[in-house]
């Protein structure tokens, strides 16, 4: 029990589990509570589709909160999963009476309740797949507007299905109706499925999968530069999300003892979503504090919206307050919740805090605070990298034209020119985040322009950017971790630093768990280079690793370049402006410009070549 | 072939409504980068106006400046209310701030109103009136609608092409920052940018709600997806690819409605939203691209 709950594997494994369960505790602890002081029957109807509630809206956090990609869609899977489950658990004679022309021979099937959830989920989350497809195909990221309203066409497409498909779903006004053996008079199914859904939302959450999900919904580009092939991870997320979804839909269907394609549209998106940005959509806890504050806060706002209410003999008497509180007060407190939350505190009220690295700080014993130290790299076989006859041309604007480099992973090598040379589309074309219109670049022989920025970087070419580009909501620590578990997939063959050891090399030992967006710019800086550095790469693309940086800064930043490029073995390949810098870190040096070569050698070499004079002092220059 | 000619012109006049009403939603994405949910929420709140109107014995030719108006100032304070709170927001934050004043609006009708569906008596020559060109049959209404809206189109054009405030608009749209450098006050230029999609919105409206002769507090949600699709065919950030976005959008309907068989005829609309998805995922950038790469 002690080693599930230490180290990474506690972190990853035992503390989550943990984690799940006493959100489970919570969520159904209080439920009992309520039902029990009030004893009512719609108490207990009220902490009943609250749980359900629960079950769908920790299933949506899973997709949302992972990959930062907006979808509508879930309920319209929730529909899908619906209508399934209740046209294979629905009594053959009440199929009879209600949809007599069903198709596909569904009118003889009648499964037992659980077995028919099973063959809704496996359904929902199969259609998942190919609508998963589309939406990778459509370059869901982040933010993307593209994948939302895919996602929101999803919706209206399975509602205007279930609409005008009468045979199929009895339509709009009669729609399904049954007795399934009884509605669901028993909690337990409720209760399992809220546990696994728990369960499976905090480990894929601190799963491998589910960490590189993380990365990429903070940074689609950096996370494509640090290895990562964001659709794949946003699959895995929206198959998993889908299941739980589905899990509830079918929970409620059962419940309800009926479904109209009504059910699961615009009002239940609404509800859903609020839920989940009102508790913070990032994490499992917020999903199931936004359940609970949504639920209290809408039925305060359905009893008085009644008659004023009473609890504990304390009243409130609404009449003169009639003007306000009135039926349908619940939807206007709804749409209210979800702007005030979105302008005031977009990131909800808990944010990403998880009730499960709560608990581990407080309970868990202390972590070693002795930072170790890098190990040097066994002397690796030398790689070499060639680029030859590289042309990019935007539009009109040649950027490069017949650029190329030979650098070896034993050295430095600095590629400097003038503001507008092409330095930095020299660096993204070799970490594909630009094609180019002609030209080759391999490693050893291995041929590699074309290949998309992931496999580059699988490759062993990892960069930093000019702009800083970090995982801004992850911490220190986590930021390199990402690019370790990716390094310990693709680049097996590679000697692997410690990330704490990597971390403490660049000076950031004691800003371990902050969040990477508050450190300050020299910190942010090296923790780019620290993660590029657990990338195991062959070669380091350094873009203007000191822009904005003091010179007494610059001068530390040399050392801390080749200090991580020995730890592991890596060449440097690095961009700069400014010739003095150049100069002092390097082995060998191209110079651009125009988008061409114009000069390479040693530094001494370059600096007293005619052309780099006229190039940068201009031509008086003698 | 007549079928056809028909049905081309019959796709016309509605896609003339959903080019305004994608036009309008383009003009905000340009300058603001925010793809408006509540961008129906215009033609609801002026509905009511208008059925205010009607049933206190205005005649249309009142109505219609007033349904015009509406949809302006309606446009303007609700940028004023959510939307300049949220300028410079992640994507995720104003697509939901867009959808919950969506659903702010349409509630606040629920509570203040009622559920129920409020009739009002339209114009006489918006239903019956045709005239014939050959073998064809023209509405009426269709004439007018295209007629106006090739006019608003065409001064539309006009404002943005031959004055300060479209020259400040397009720079906005190209690039925000840059533009704010070059003295572009972006206070005039984000409300300037509402007012003309409420405009649009508005004149848009007045045939939407010509031809619905209703209102209910969700009756935004119809002209919405019109909008919001239409712009994302064309390609968002490009207000010609909103206008073609719009067309093409109405003929699709029209078409499809007239091929699908009649048994699944009911289903136009979900043919037509699974279309645009297959169009998002083949060209999520929509027809007419617009480069927005980004620099790294």
């Amino acid at each position: 029990m002690a080693s599930l709950l230490a180290g990474r594997t506690g972190r990853d494994l035992g503390w989550p589990v943990i984690g799940a369960v006493a959100l489970f505790a919570v969520l159904v602890g209080g439920g009992l509570a309520y039902q029990g002081i009030l004893g009512t029957g719609a108490a207990e109807r009220l902490v009943t589709v609250m749980l359900i509630d629960a079950i769908v809206v920790v299933g949506i956090q899973i997709y949302i909160g992972n990959t930062g990609v907006l979808s509508f869609g879930h309920i319209g899977f929730g529909a899908i999963g619906g209508y399934v489950f209740a046209l294979l658990a629905i009594s053959e004679a009440e199929k009879l009476k209600r949809i007599p022309d069903a198709p596909f021979g569904l009118v003889g099937v009648e499964l037992p309740p659980l077995v028919a959830i099973a063959c809704a989920v496996a359904f929902a989350v199969v259609c998942a797949f190919v609508v998963g497809l589309g939406l990778g195909r459509s370059g869901a990221a982040s933010g993307a507007v593209a994948a939302t309203v895919i996602t929101l066409a999803l919706l209206f497409v399975t509602h205007e299905v279930a609409r005008n498909w009468p045979d199929l779903t009895g339509g709009d006004r009669a729609g399904l109706a049954f007795p399934i053996r009884g509605s669901l008079d028993s909690r337990v199914p409720t209760y399992g499925a809220l546990l696994i859904a728990l369960i499976v939302a905090r480990l894929f959450a601190r799963s491998r999968r589910g960490r590189l999900a993380q990365a990429a919904r903070e940074d689609d580009l950096a996370a494509r530069a640090m290895g990562i092939d964001p659709l794949v991870q946003q699959m895995m997320a929206l198959l998993l999300s889908v299941a739980v979804v589905v899990l509830g839909s079918s929970l409620k269907v059962w419940e309800d003892g009926s479904i109209l394609p009504g059910d699961f549209f615009f009002q239940y998106t609404l509800v859903t979503l609020v839920m989940l940005i009102v508790g913070g959509r990032n994490g499992v806890t917020g999903a199931v504090v936004g359940v609970i504050v949504m639920t209290i806060g809408r039925e305060l706002a359905r009893r008085l919206g009644q008659d004023g209410f009473e609890v504990f003999g304390i009243g409130l008497d609404s009449a003169p307050l009639d003007w306000i509180f009135r039926e349908n007060l619940q939807t206007v407190f709804l749409g209210a919740a979800m702007l005030g939350f979105m302008i005031w505190r977009p990131s909800g009220l808990l944010d990403d805090l998880e009730i499960d690295d709560w608990l581990r700080r407080r309970l868990g014993g202390a972590e070693s605070d002795v930072p170790p130290a890098l190990v040097p790299a066994p002397e690796a076989g030398s790689s070499t990298l060639s680029a030859s006859g590289i042309d990019v041309r935007f539009g009109g604007f040649q950027a490069l034209s017949n650029a190329g480099l030979e650098a070896d992973s034993g050295e430095v090598v600095g590629i400097i020119g003038p503001n507008g040379a092409g330095k930095t589309t020299f660096v993204n074309v070799l970490t594909g985040m630009v094609r180019p219109t002609d030209g080759t670049f391999s490693i050893d022989g291995r041929q590699l322009a074309g290949e998309p920025a992931h496999e580059l970087a699988r490759a062993g070419l990892v960069r930093t950017f000019q702009n800083l580009r970090l995982f801004g909501s992850l911490t220190v620590e986590e930021n390199v971790e990402v690019a370790a578990l990716v390094a310990a997939e693709h680049r097996g063959d590679r000697s692997h630093q410690d990330t704490a050891a990597l971390i403490a090399q660049a000076g950031l030992w004691e800003h371990r768990h902050r969040r990477a967006r508050e450190l300050d710019y020299g910190n942010s800086r090296r923790l780019e280079l620290a993660r590029a550095a657990a990338m195991a790469p062959t070669f380091l693309l350094l873009d203007e690793p000191t822009s904005g940086m003091s010179d007494a800064e610059s001068v530390a930043m040399v050392e801390q370049v080749k200090g991580m490029a020995d730890a592991v073995g890596a060449g440097v390949l690095v961009i700069d402006h400014d010739l003095a810098f150049i100069t002092g870190i390097s082995d060998r040096i191209y110079v651009l410009d125009h988008g061409s070569v114009i000069a390479d050698g040693t530094p001494a070499e370059v600096q007293s070549d005619k052309r780099v004079k006229e190039a940068y002092l201009g031509s008086a220059a003698t | 072939m007549v079928e056809l000619a028909q049905n081309l012109i019959d796709g016309l006049g509605r896609g003339s409504i959903y080019a305004l009403l994608a036009l309008g939603v383009a003009v905000v994405f340009g300058v603001m980068h925010l793809l408006n949910f509540a961008h129906g929420e215009l033609i609801t709140v002026s509905g009511y106006a208008a059925f205010w109107a009607i049933t206190n014995g205005w005649s249309w030719w009142l109505v219609v400046p007033l349904i015009i108006v509406v949809a302006v100032l309606t446009s303007l304070v609700i940028e004023r209310l959510a939307f300049s709170r949220v300028r410079g927001a992640s994507q995720f934050t104003l697509l939901l701030t867009s959808f919950g004043v969506h659903f702010v609006v349409s509630a606040i009708f629920l509570l203040y109103v009622s559920a129920s569906v409020k009739n009002f008596a339209r114009p006489a020559w918006t239903t019956q009136s045709t005239w014939a060109l050959g073998p064809l049959q023209i509405e009426t209404f269709d004439t007018v609608v295209i007629v106006v809206t090739i006019l608003t189109l065409i001064g539309t054009n006009l404002l943005l092409q031959r004055t300060m405030f479209g020259l400040a608009l397009r720079a906005a749209a190209a690039d925000f920052d840059t533009a704010r450098l070059m003295g572009v006050r972006s206070d005039t230029v984000i409300r300037g940018a509402f007012a003309l999609s409420g405009l649009l919105a508005g004149i848009a409206g007045v045939f939407w709600l010509m031809r619905a002769g209703s209102t209910t507090p969700s009756a935004g949600i119809d002209p919405m997806l019109k909008g919001v699709l239409a712009a994302l065919i064309g390609g968002l950030g490009s207000l010609r690819g909103a206008v073609l976005g719009g067309f093409a959008l109405g003929l699709a309907e029209v078409l499809l409605r007239s091929w699908l068989p009649g048994s699944i005829a009911g289903l136009t609309e979900g043919f037509v939203f699974a279309l645009i998805a297959l169009l998002f995922i083949f060209r999520p950038q929509g027809f007419v691209s617009v480069a927005h790469a980004e620099r790294v």
